[in-house]
């Protein structure tokens, strides 16, 4: 059972290690100390309650009732710990040039030339609470990308050293995949790996896309290579059938849902997998949390302010504040001490915290180099003669094209993952709301009239279940490369939240090299689409003035009018904040994410990667947390001479 | 359950042959499916997002009972029976009578939400311990049946060597990979002490473990303990939860519990098909209650066939059972066709009903599909090729 303490239980006490942040490196480091019975204090800034079941159901329902279904829709808003929300930005209509064409209202103040259109979740479990649960490695190619295609940093670690870890995080996640597939591309290189489930089946659109375009050649004009596409199955953290291979023949027992016994079904299709699974076949970190011995501790509401230096370059633990009611930022400040403290907050708050603690930076690298996967999301409607491909149904996708992403290309073009959409032209416009809202003429005119041209009846039916019905949209998440100049900041003079914690300030942008990645993986898009005999409806024109979120112009130089409008959207995969490097002039954090300038300091997730590859970075993430806590457990276990402490059996449980 | 009901004439005692025993098998899967309706109909009369302690509290105890009869059925093929659940002899009729208990006992009828629901309920997981059979009498609870089970196949081990006992095809046994997370997990029977163990946990789930309210879950899955089925129902019915340290002849001391009895479908528990055909012309109930039942035939079918030497066939079971809770949230929200039942409040609800013409109806979808899925033991489960067959259109 998972239980939660209140803030002021920890307050003036020491611990081995404290961690910031309760998402999936917070919780798998928390759980791997807590098994090796080091005292461990988990704080995390945002609410709990998702433990429980009532709580898992209160948030399915205020899914269920939002008008907007995003990422954060479950979960109420926070004053007290603010969460940066897709709906935060918007559009700017007629932009003057050269000035942003967006503008963002929330949690995040964004001053960049274009929007960081990424959220995250603060809340117990993370942002692990709403993501997709896709669980790609990176391939080795990816970790050295300035030596081999002279674009991006480069790894002080290989694939290699994170092969076991990989599996390991495979094993706590609970990963359904076919490793044969992944071998084949390379990114799993141990001959024998099977995954802990068989691969979650592949959907009605997967099949179809196959079929229609397996096999075939498809050009890409910025590269000036053709490549034959066949679709991959994607390995997910979602509950199918356990493989009796896995193990050497051990098998694997499937977790079932948190907070109520007697649950957890497997993967059925209910395609709410963003932002939350109802029957809790998707993985999530508390399922890790269920799991913490009793010696480790989580509070909720506990917003960590500062990190508190010690002595030497040493710190000596954290000074947080707690709040009782969400809505206001009424709170009160405590202290907590331990030998390691551990930064598991996410990029954006990992580097937010170290600037306002003054600590780490002695590289001033500490918010520089954000990344994420820019997704230039294609839509298309496919030929009526192939009938309904089954779009709304299974998991958000389960299949992709990996061939862009691999080979000397990449020394051209950003490289990209072509990700086969299962959820109709949701991402890319709403679908199928706005399908019925254009379809009964709501939203008005440009002048803002009724329009007359509604349709209702049978005949709004027949609409919605042949338009419906064959919309195949295409994800392409193009690799971003560090750039010290996508950054986050802090002003604490003029940008605080309400508790009076500063807010991040993002500049971000494309480089040329990214942008070309969008731009080549446009028209492979719409390649694929004609070679499927499909209408390619992708179209980020400005409408009436008014420019797609994530708008740019692209000049080329073989189109009439010598320009292309592209637009992406934020993946949600934050990065690169407080890079990993072997040399401390240049980096924040070593191979093992522990910052350079303080031995007992570490600073985990996202934040530490140098480079993202074209991979979903939280299975990356999840290893080099595993990886971390072994190395964690060495420092606390040298610091305490060879006599390590046995696991405590008994558990403290203090209800907030 | 025509068997059930003819060994619980013949009275209480322990089965001495193996033809016995797998009759007692037989009769037992029958007694675990008996409460299935019975319990469904206390869970979908809840309005749909009321009650939800309750819902998910008998929701569970569904499942469990689900698992009951898979062990059963596991039971019966170890020792070299044959399960036979997709018949209609198989399925009782509603009010039905409870075997292996006091003759004094109410009929077990279909009720919708209500303290009498509970009452049934409680009637049929009420513990050994707190009805202590009497010498040379009749049955008084479905433990001492299992118990009697138990006994039997201990002397029949000792008298004739567990290898002649246990002759079924291991391949038979539903395993882990087909049915988990659901209260503990299926798993195969070989020997005599896998057996026992299936035993304990059946009767230690419904009426609790040691003469304690708490089952065994911690001890044989390493899982969460739960109150034991009757001590679950007891809240419910009281409308106040256990405490730590209460026992089974103390009244729950806990905390209040948010139940609340108007949050449900008044039924007419007793209505058939045949009251709701009268009323074809005016309301499409009676299309919607033989949909129902025919989709229960269905998922009968597919346990059969899962019980009968395909454990895998398990996954098509799933998805109908899915489908049965969503024709029974479109049924039981309309009001009874009968209008002066309607007048009343009554809604209408699922019969259970099956004949062999739905068993008839079922069997060509059923083969269709079990064709089209890989039933391979360990294999990946998709049922990719059983869905293409469907092709609903909107419109």
């Amino acid at each position: 059972m998972n239980g939660t303490a209140a803030a002021w239980d920890a307050d003036r006490r020491r611990y081995d290690a404290i961690i910031v942040g309760a998402g999936w490196s917070g919780s798998l480091i928390a759980e791997r100390l807590g098994a090796k019975g080091w005292q461990v204090l988990v704080l995390e800034a945002g609410n709990g309650g998702d433990e429980t079941w009532e709580g898992h159901l209160d948030a399915v329902r205020t899914f269920h009732s939002a008008v907007a279904k995003v990422p954060n829709s479950p979960y109420r808003r926070n004053t007290a710990a603010p969460s940066p929300d897709v709906l935060d930005l918007a559009p700017v209509r007629d932009p003057e040039p050269g000035k942003p064409e967006f503008t963002a209202n929330g949690y995040l103040v964004q001053q960049g030339a274009l929007p960081y259109g990424t959220d995250y979740l603060r809340a117990l479990g993370g942002t692990g609470m709403h993501w997709l649960g896709a669980v790609p490695r990176m391939h080795a190619d990816d970790f050295g990308t300035d030596t081999d295609y002279g674009y991006g940093r480069d790894w002080p670690i290989g694939a290699e050293d994170l092969q076991r870890h990989y599996a390991e995080a495979e094993r706590a996640m609970g990963v359904a995949g076919d490793a044969d597939e992944q071998r084949k591309l390379g990114v799993v290189t141990d001959p024998d790996y099977v995954y802990p489930m068989h691969g979650i089946p592949q959907s009605h659109i997967d099949d179809y896309c196959q079929k229609r375009v397996g096999g075939h050649e498809i050009h890409d004009e910025v590269a000036g290579e053709t490549y034959t596409i066949n679709i991959t199955g994607l390995p997910q953290a979602r509950n199918s059938t356990p493989d009796p291979r896995y193990a050497g023949g051990a098998g694997y027992r499937p977790k079932g849902a948190v907070g109520l016994a007697n649950y957890g079904e497997r993967c059925v299709g209910n395609a709410s997998c963003v932002p939350i699974c109802p029957v809790q076949a998707r993985s999530t970190p508390l399922r890790i949390q269920a799991g913490f011995s009793g010696s480790v501790t989580v509070a909720t509401r506990s917003v960590v302010t500062r990190v508190l230096r010690g002595r030497g370059a040493y710190v000596r633990g954290v000074e947080y504040r707690t709040y009782g009611d969400p809505a206001t930022p009424v709170s009160r400040s405590y202290t907590a001490e331990a030998d390691v403290v551990v930064l598991a907050a996410h990029a954006i708050e990992n580097a937010r915290l170290l600037l306002f603690s003054e600590l780490a930076n002695g590289s001033d690298q500490v918010g520089r180099n954000l990344m994420d996967h820019p997704t230039m999301v294609a839509w298309g409607l496919t030929a009526e003669a192939d009938g309904n491909i089954g779009p709304f149904r299974g998991p958000g996708h389960t299949s992709g094209w990996e061939e862009f992403r691999f080979g000397d290309a990449r020394g051209t073009r950003a490289p990209f993952r072509i990700e086969i959409g299962n959820w109709g032209w949701g991402w890319a416009n709403g679908a199928p709301m706005s399908n019925v809202a254009t379809a009964l003429g709501v939203g008005g005119d440009a002048a803002g009239e009724v329009r007359d041209k509604g349709i209702f009846g049978p005949e709004l039916r027949r609409f919605l279940g042949s338009t419906i019905g064959r919309q195949l949209q295409l994800q392409c998440a193009v690799e971003q490369a560090a750039d010290p100049e996508n950054r986050v900041t802090i002003d604490p003079r003029k940008h605080r939240d309400a508790m009076g914690n500063p807010r991040p300030v993002i500049a971000y942008d494309l480089d040329e090299h990214t942008r070309k990645g969008v731009y080549a993986a446009y028209l492979v898009a719409g390649r694929i689409f004609a070679e499927m005999g499909a209408q390619n409806r992708t179209d980020f024109r400005p409408v009436g003035g008014l420019p797609p979120l994530g708008h740019f112009v692209y000049p080329t130089d073989d189109s009439v009018d010598g320009e292309v409008h592209l637009a992406y959207h934020g993946a949600g995969h934050g990065a690169g904040t407080h890079v990993m490097g072997a040399d401390r002039s240049t980096s924040v954090v070593d191979s093992h994410q522990r910052t350079h300038d303080h031995p007992n300091l570490y600073a985990v997730g996202c934040g530490s990667m140098p480079s993202i590859g074209t991979s979903n970075p939280t299975v990356t993430m999840a290893a080099l947390a595993l990886r971390s806590a072994e190395r964690i457990h060495q420092d606390l276990a040298e610091l305490h001479g060879a006599v390590l402490p046995r696991p405590r059996t008994q558990k403290t449980e203090v209800p907030a | 359950m025509i068997t059930a009901t003819e060994l619980h004439a013949q009275g209480f005692k322990p089965p001495r042959t193996i033809e016995e025993l797998r009759k007692y098998l037989q009769a037992a899967i029958e007694v675990e499916h008996l409460t299935i309706p019975v319990y469904m109909t206390g869970m979908y009369t809840i309005r749909p997002d009321t009650n939800r302690l309750a819902y998910y509290a008998i929701r569970s105890v569904v499942l469990e009972e689900m698992l009951h009869l898979t062990l059963a059925a596991n039971l019966l093929n170890a020792v070299g029976g044959k399960p036979n659940v997709a018949h209609p002899e198989f399925v009782a009729e509603y009010p039905a009578k409870l075997p292996f208990s006091s003759d004094e006992l109410p009929l077990i009828g279909l009720r919708h939400f209500s303290p009498k629901a509970l009452d049934t309920f409680l009637t049929i997981e009420r513990p050994r311990s707190l009805v202590p059979p009497e010498e040379g009498e009749g049955w008084t609870s479905i433990g001492q049946f299992y118990a009697a089970i138990a006994d039997g196949l201990r002397a029949l081990v000792e008298e004739k060597g567990e290898a002649a006992v246990f002759t079924g095809d291991p391949a038979r046994q539903v395993g882990p990979e087909d049915f988990y997370n659901s209260g503990g997990e299926a798993f195969p029977i070989a020997g005599l002490k896998s057996a026992l163990t299936a035993i304990e946990v059946i009767s230690e789930q419904g009426e609790g473990a040691d003469d304690s309210i708490w089952d065994s879950d911690d001890k044989f899955f390493g899982e969460e303990r739960q109150l034991a089925h009757y001590f679950r129902f007891n809240e419910i019915r009281t409308g106040r939860s256990y405490g730590r340290h209460d026992t089974p002849r103390t009244p729950p001391s806990g905390p209040l519990l948010d139940v609340t009895w108007d949050d449900a479908y008044k039924i007419h528990g007793d209505s058939k098909v045949a009251d709701y055909k009268e009323y074809e012309e005016t309301s499409r109930v009676y299309e919607e209650a033989v949909a129902f039942n025919q989709c229960y035939a269905t998922l009968l079918s597919y346990l059969d066939s899962a019980f009968d030497g395909w454990p895998r066939l398990m996954c098509l079971a799933v998805p109908t059972m899915l489908e049965l809770g969503d024709r029974a949230e479109r049924l039981y929200r309309n009001p009874h066709p009968d209008p002066a039942l309607a007048k009343k409040g009554v809604c209408a609800s699922a019969t259970f009903e099956l004949g062999v013409r739905h068993f008839d109806a079922a069997r060509e979808q059923v083969e269709q599909n079990i064709e089209a899925v890989d039933r391979t033991p360990g294999a990946p489960i998709d049922l990719s090729a059983a869905t293409m067959q469907k092709r609903e259109q909107f419109a």
